[in-house]
C-alpha cells in the first residue's frame, strides 16, 4: 500500500468544527482514486492536506496519513523538500496562478529541475523542452520564453501538469486537472495521465467534476460531501449503483448529449 | 421576432510577438447575437474564445473589425461613454481569483461595481450582498469572508453575483461553470435560465463541456485556430457537419463506460497560432483533407437555415 490516510480531520483557524473529518482511505501503487463530489466539501482540503500545504491557518486536527510506510506528521522540513514535487507532486486547478508572472516559465521551469537534481542549466532546460512536449505543447521552447500571462489558460494548465510529471512521482495529486480545458485538450491529456500512471506504475488521486472523466480514468471512486465522504467503492460499483442520496443526485445532474435541455 | 442585439463583424486580433511577427488570435470572425438567447463557444485551448470576450467586453481593441452594439461600434467608444457601456456588459472570468482584489471582504467585491456606478448607498451594501449571494446559493454570512478562504467553486459563484449585480443586458460568461460541481452547476445554469426569461439577459457562454453547452445554448459557434468552423443551433449538435465539430463530439467522456470505449483522440498538433496552415486552418488534423484544403481558406457559408459551416466537404452527420 502506497497511501494510508486514517480518519483525517483538518480544520481551519480556531476553535471551529472541522472542515474534514472521519475521512479514511487507501491506495495502492499505480491505482488511480477519483474525488468528486460537492463544491466547498473539502476535496482540495484532502489533497492539500497529504501534500501538507494547506493553506494559511489550516491544519490537520486529528488522523494519521501514511506514506510509503512513513508516517507523513513526522517529517521534517528538509524531508518534506525531498518528497515534495519529487516523489509527490501536484497538479493545481490552475497551474498559472502557482506561477511567478514576472519571470518566464523556463526560468521556472529549470530552477524547479535543477532544485530536484543536479542537472547542469543546459540538460535541465532540455528536459523541460521534453516534458512539454510529452504535453503536445506546441512551440516548447517559444513556451519557455513567455510569460504565464501570454498563454491561455489550458496551455498554462498543460505546463503545470508537465512540470509535475517531470520525476516521475510515485504518487500524483491533480486537483481538477483538466477543468479548464477543451474536450478534445482533455481527451489527451486524460490519456496522458492513464499512460504516464500506467507507465510509470505512480499512483494518482484526481479531483474532478467531471463525472465521465471520473469512471474513465479511475479504479475507485470517493463521493465527498459536506467534509464528509458519503460514499466509496469501485468506481463500476458507485456510479452504477449509487446507494447514498447525494451520489444519486450528483449523477443525475451530469450533462449528457441528448439530456433534456435547459432552454 | 428575433432582435439582433450585438453584430460581430469581420473582428481580427493580432498580438506582436518578437521578430515583428504576429500571432492571430482572431481572424475576420462575424456572428450575431440575438437578444435574449445564449450563444454558446466551444473549442480548443488558445484558439480566441478569451480573446473574442475581450473585445466584445471593449478590453482589448480589436486589430480590425466592428462590435455593433445597439447600432454603435463599441471598439470605438471612449471616455464616459465606454465607461456606460461597461454597465451594459459584464463578464464573468475563467479565474475569478486574479479578478479579486485579495484584501477585500467578499460583501465589498460584489458590490464594488454598483458603488462604481452610484447605484447603491453605503448603508445598503451589506443588505444587498447577501440577497445576491442568497442567489447563487452560497450562505449570507460570507460577506465576512475573503476570497482566499473558499473553495474555487465558491468563489466562482461569487463571481457570478458580482456580474448578476448591475443586472446587464449581456453576460458574457468564460468558462464561468467548469469549477462548480455538477449540481451546483445545474443549480446556477437554472438561476441563468431563469433570468433570461424574466429580464432577457443574452448569454455569450464559453464553455468546454460540450454536453452542458447543447442542453443550455440557443446557438453554437465552434471556434479553431481564430475561426469560427461552425454554427449550429444548440437542439442540433448532433446534426453538425464540420469535421472539427465531429472530433470534439467523440472527445466527450461519459459516465457510461460502454459509451467512453468510442473516444477518439484527435491525432496531431494544434498549429501554433503564429504559424497558421494555409487554407483550411484544420487540415493537418483533418482525415477528410483535399487537395483544395491546402491552399484555398473554405468560406464560413449557411448551408441550411441558421447553420453556418466552413468546411469544403461538410459530412453528412455525427457518429
Ligand atoms: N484558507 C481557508 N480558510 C478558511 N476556510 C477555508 C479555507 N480554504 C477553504 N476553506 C473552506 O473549507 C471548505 C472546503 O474547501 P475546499 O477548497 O477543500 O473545497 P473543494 O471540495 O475543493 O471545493 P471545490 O470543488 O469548489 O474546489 C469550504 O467550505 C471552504 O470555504
Ligand atoms: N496579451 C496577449 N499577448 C500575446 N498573445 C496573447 C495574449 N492574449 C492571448 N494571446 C494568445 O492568443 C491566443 C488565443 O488565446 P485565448 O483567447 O486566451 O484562447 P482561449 O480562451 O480560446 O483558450 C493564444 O495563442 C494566446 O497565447
Ligand atoms: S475544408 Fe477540408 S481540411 Fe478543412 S475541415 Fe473541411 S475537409 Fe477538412
Ligand atoms: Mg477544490
Ligand atoms: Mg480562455
Amino acid at each position: 500500500m502506497l497511501l494510508d490516510v486514517k480518519n483525517l480531520a483538518v480544520s481551519y483557524g480556531k476553535n471551529k468544527t472541522p472542515t474534514i473529518s472521519g475521512v479514511n482511505f487507501e491506495l495502492d501503487e499505480g491505482k488511480i482514486l477519483a474525488i468528486v463530489g460537492e463544491s466547498g466539501s473539502g476535496k482540495t482540503t484532502v489533497i492539500r492536506a497529504i501534500l501538507n500545504v494547506l493553506p494559511g491557518g489550516g491544519y490537520v486536527s486529528e488522523g494519521k496519513i501514511i506514506f510509503n510506510g512513513r508516517d507523513l506528521s513526522e517529517l521534517d522540513a528538509d524531508s518534506w523538500r525531498s518528497l515534495r514535487g519529487k516523489d509527490i507532486s501536484m497538479i493545481f486547478q490552475d497551474s498559472g496562478a502557482m506561477m511567478n508572472p514576472v519571470h518566464t516559465i523556463g526560468k521556472q521551469f529549470v530552477e524547479y529541475i535543477q532544485t530536484h537534481s543536479d542537472l547542469d542549466k543546459k540538460s535541465a532546460y532540455d528536459m523541460a523542452v521534453e516534458k512539454l512536449e510529452l504535453m503536445n505543447l506546441p512551440n516548447p521552447e517559444n513556451i519557455l520564453k513567455s510569460y504565464t500571462f501570454e498563454l491561455s489558460g489550458g496551455m498554462r494548465q498543460r505546463v503545470g501538469i508537465a512540470m509535475a510529471i517531470t520525476f516521475q512521482p510515485k504518487l500524483l495529486l491533480a486537483d481538477e486537472p483538466t477543468s479548464a480545458l477543451d474536450v478534445t485538450t482533455q481527451a489527451q491529456i486524460v490519456g496522458e495521465l492513464m499512460f504516464i500512471t500506467r507507465g510509470t506504475g505512480a499512483a494518482m488521486i484526481i479531483v474532478t467534476h467531471n463525472l465521465g472523466v471520473a469512471s474513465y480514468l479511475s479504479d475507485n471512486l470517493i463521493v465527498m460531501s459536506q467534509g464528509k465522504i458519503v460514499e466509496a467503492g469501485a468506481t463500476d460499483d458507485v456510479v452504477k449503483n449509487p446507494r447514498h442520496n447525494y451520489t444519486k443526485s450528483l449523477l443525475a445532474s451530469v450533462p449528457e448529449m441528448g439530456r433534456r435541455r435547459y432552454v | 421576432m428575433s432582435e439582433v442585439i450585438m453584430r460581430v463583424e469581420n473582428l481580427t486580433k493580432k498580438f506582436p510577438v518578437s521578430d515583428g511577427k504576429f500571432l492571430t488570435a482572431c481572424d475576420d470572425i462575424t456572428f450575431d447575437v440575438v437578444k435574449g438567447e445564449t450563444v454558446g463557444i466551444v473549442g480548443e485551448s488558445g484558439c480566441g474564445k478569451t480573446t473574442l470576450l475581450k473585445a466584445i467586453m471593449n478590453m482589448q481593441k480589436p486589430t480590425s473589425g466592428k462590435i455593433i452594439f445597439h447600432g454603435e461600434d463599441i471598439t470605438q467608444l471612449t471616455g464616459e461613454a465606454k465607461r456606460q457601456n461597461y454597465r451594459r456588459i459584464q463578464m464573468i472570468f475563467q479565474d475569478p481569483t486574479a479578478a479579486f482584489n485579495p484584501k477585500m471582504k467578499i460583501r465589498d467585491i460584489i458590490c464594488e461595481p454598483l458603488l462604481n456606478f452610484d447605484l447603491i448607498a453605503k448603508s445598503e451594501v451589506d443588505a444587498k450582498a447577501r440577497e445576491l449571494l442568497t442567489q447563487v446559493d452560497l450562505p449570507a454570512d460570507f460577506v465576512e469572508r475573503y476570497p482566499h478562504n473558499m473553495s474555487g467553486g465558491q468563489r466562482q459563484r461569487v463571481a457570478i453575483a458580482r456580474a448578476l449585480a448591475l443586472e446587464p443586458e449581456v453576460i458574457a460568461c468564460d468558462e464561468a461553470t467548469s469549477a462548480l460541481d455538477v449540481s451546483v452547476q445545474d443549480t446556477i445554469i437554472k438561476l441563468l435560465v431563469k433570468l433570461q426569461r424574466e429580464k432577457g439577459i443574452t448569454y455569450i457562454f464559453i464553455c468546454h463541456d460540450l454536453a452542458l453547452v447543447s442542453m443550455f445554448s440557443h446557438k453554437i459557434a465552434v471556434m479553431y485556430l481564430g475561426n469560427i468552423m461552425e454554427k449550429i443551433d444548440g437542439d442540433k449538435l448532433s446534426g453538425a457537419r464540420h469535421p472539427y465539430t465531429h472530433a470534439l463530439l467523440k472527445a466527450v467522456f461519459s459516465t457510461e463506460r460502454e459509451k467512453n470505449q468510442y473516444i477518439e483522440i484527435l491525432p496531431g498538433e494544434i498549429p501554433s497560432p503564429l504559424d497558421v496552415p494555409s487554407g483550411c486552418p484544420f487540415r493537418n488534423r483533418c482525415t477528410y483533407c483535399q487537395e483544395i484544403c491546402t491552399t484555398q481558406k473554405p468560406p464560413f457559408e449557411e448551408i441550411e437555415n441558421n447553420h453556418f459551416v466552413a468546411c469544403h466537404y461538410p459530412l453528412n452527420k455525427a457518429h
